[in-house]
């Protein structure tokens, strides 16, 4: 019975990975056939198979991996900035008085629910204002921005979840509170700032409006602006082969962050469900 | 060096949580805060540690003013009821942070760490996290810390609370060895009223935020000055008597006797512990707890009685103890 019941339950899991997967597999799969083979299912399997889509990425001006540094320096920043603004401010908030971080908090979770899409003319004209427009490290500041209320919900939760008696101990240690902070309390919520940083480097990864109003040098593009340039770059065709093989690319980076930060971010995720 | 505790008051919200609290502890000397929880015991450490503000009062270590001293540089070696071991260290590492913050030599600090160990016999268990010791190991490593923070005072917050009886008596000894009968001042808060008997000096029974008696065990036990303090010191329970013209009498359990010539009763329940046994009796004047040896033999319509002596006598509306004439 039990067997019965695993068995099952491994099917609804390879039905969730199908999903899931498929739509990637699919991508990766059109990234290396030939436009002729996508649209035309009467080629033989061998003359279906081209390594051209990836070559012509490489190959336009700029190559296509500039837009990868881009945005892999554009998100870095934003993460880094967001993580340095936000571990601080969390502190205090998880330090203040029940009712005033009740206030603080659901004006917070408000910035968080906000569509942010509203913004972007606003945006706009600050950049234009304070010339910040075509400047990689000037657009992590509007993601910074963006991203600060959820990782402040995130952050405030874990320091939260902390046993007070851990700092308090760390005090009559004689730990200063910048001591308490590094080598007690940033240990200790490690997993939440993972899982933290992980979603603020995707937001910014993944960012569009804002990218497309600020950056307009086809050198410093971002990933997502710069793809929608591929696709929208011929009236008459839409490249998918290429389409295809940026969104591979892209997802590249991700997929070694994920991968490298696994454990975290999964602890990270539960943090909150078991109270330890 | 010693401990002064001066009018302090401490209110927390609406809720006033240590009343005009006075107390001092003198070299060396253990004073344990006894009470229910919410007595305001706990609170009374924390301030004393710093980790908490008195709105009113003062508290002198060695007679220095250290209210307005922040936690960190109060010089407390603090036992918490969680132990509260920093989780993502070993317990070397838990031992060598503080020392480490607070500055010396590596040689020194490894010499000072390794001999603490050796000392509460956590050797083998330096390399370990707090999570894969046992209750009674990370109470000692608790205990290591506190040692190693050179105190004027020494705090413990309910220690043992999270032992199990049996390593509670195993521990009480090293306890007395290694931090009580020092230097320094210990305050020690229990509600266990036999804990607190064990090892302390001195005993204060903490009621709503005020010191209802503080003395000695002998003088707390011998001499209650309200019916809270009887009914919290001594197991069984004293045995309080429904009051009569104003007055409140209470026998202990152990001062109550079978006597042939006493008066009738009848028993209730009886509970056998090898070398003596708890009665529960009910007489003309109510329903009795009293303790005898264990191998006395009841017999089918027995009789008991006391010395007047032996008699307690309190105020049947404040519950203080009236002189005795």
């Amino acid at each position: 019975m039990t067997s019965g019941l695993m068995t099952r339950r491994s099917l609804w899991i390879a039905l969730l990975l199908v999903w899931s997967l498929a739509p990637m597999l699919w991508q990766l799969l059109s990234s290396f056939t030939t436009a002729d083979a996508l649209v035309n299912d009467q080629l033989s399997f061998w003359s279906r198979w081209t390594l051209n889509n990836y070559r012509d990425l490489l190959s336009t001006d700029p190559p296509f991996w500039r837009y990868l540094l881009n945005s892999s320096l554009v998100a870095s920043l934003t993460t880094l900035l967001t993580l340095m603004l936000a571990i601080p401010a969390a502190y205090g908030l998880a330090k203040l008085p029940q009712r005033l971080k009740g206030i603080l908090r659901t004006a917070v979770v408000g910035a968080a629910l906000f569509p942010y899409v509203l913004l972007f003319l606003a945006l706009l004209e600050l950049a234009r204002t304070f010339s910040l427009g075509n400047n990689l490290i000037a657009i992590a500041i509007p993601y910074s921005a963006l991203s600060m209320p959820l990782a402040l919900l995130l952050l405030t939760a874990a320091f939260e979840a902390l046993p007070n008696d851990l700092e308090d101990a760390a005090k009559l240690e004689g730990l200063s509170l910048w001591q308490r902070l590094r080598w007690v309390l940033l240990p200790l919520i490690a997993p939440a700032s993972a899982s933290t940083a992980i979603l603020v480097f995707l937001f910014a990864w993944n960012e569009y409006p804002v990218a497309l109003t600020w950056l307009s040098r086809s050198d410093l593009l971002t990933l997502p602006v710069a793809m929608a340039r591929i696709a929208g770059s011929s009236t008459y065709s839409v490249p998918y082969g290429t389409y295809a093989a940026a969104t591979v690319l892209g997802a590249i980076p991700l997929l070694v962050l994920v991968l490298v930060f696994q454990r975290q971010i999964v602890s990270g995720l539960t943090n909150g469900a078991i109270k330890g | 060096m010693t401990l002064q505790l001066r009018a302090i008051n401490k209110r927390f919200g609406e809720r006033q949580v240590l009343h005009q609290l006075d107390l001092d502890v003198a070299n060396g000397e253990c004073v344990a805060l006894l009470g229910a929880s919410g007595c305001g015991k706990s609170t009374a450490l924390r301030l004393i540690a710093g980790l908490d503000h008195p709105d009113q009062g003062s508290i002198r270590i060695n007679g220095a003013e250290m209210v307005d001293v922040p936690a960190e540089r109060r010089r407390v070696g603090m036992v918490f009821q969680s132990y509260a071991l920093f989780p993502h260290l070993n317990v070397w590492d838990n031992l060598e942070l503080g020392l480490r913050m607070r500055g010396g030599s590596a040689a020194t600090r490894d010499e000072r760490i390794r001999g603490v160990l050796e000392v509460l016999q956590l050797s083998g268990q330096a390399r370990q996290r707090p999570s894969q010791l046992s209750g009674g190991q990370r109470q000692r490593v608790a205990l290591a810390r506190a040692l190693l923070r050179d105190p004027l005072v020494y705090l413990l917050d309910e220690p043992m609370s999270n032992l199990d009886a049996q390593l509670r008596e195993d521990l009480r000894p090293q306890l007395r060895r290694l931090m009580i009968g020092g230097e320094q001042p210990v305050v020690y808060v229990t509600h266990d009223q036999q804990e607190a008997m064990a090892l302390a000096d001195r005993i204060a029974v903490m009621r709503e935020g005020r010191i209802e008696q503080i003395g000695t065990p002998r003088e707390l036990y011998l001499q209650p000055a309200s019916t809270y303090v009887a009914q919290f010191i001594g197991r069984p329970q004293m045995n309080l008597l429904p009051a009569r013209d104003g007055v409140i009498t209470g026998i202990r359990p152990d001062d109550l006797r079978l006597d042939p010539a006493g008066s009738p009763c009848t028993i209730l329940s009886r509970e056998w512990f090898g070398a003596n046994q708890m009665l529960l009796v009910r007489c003309d004047r109510g329903e009795l707890r009293l303790v005898c040896p264990g191998e006395t033999a009841i017999g089918a319509e027995p009789r008991i009685s006391w010395p007047s002596t032996c008699e307690h006598r309190f105020d049947a509306v404040s519950g203080r103890r009236l002189p005795s004439d």
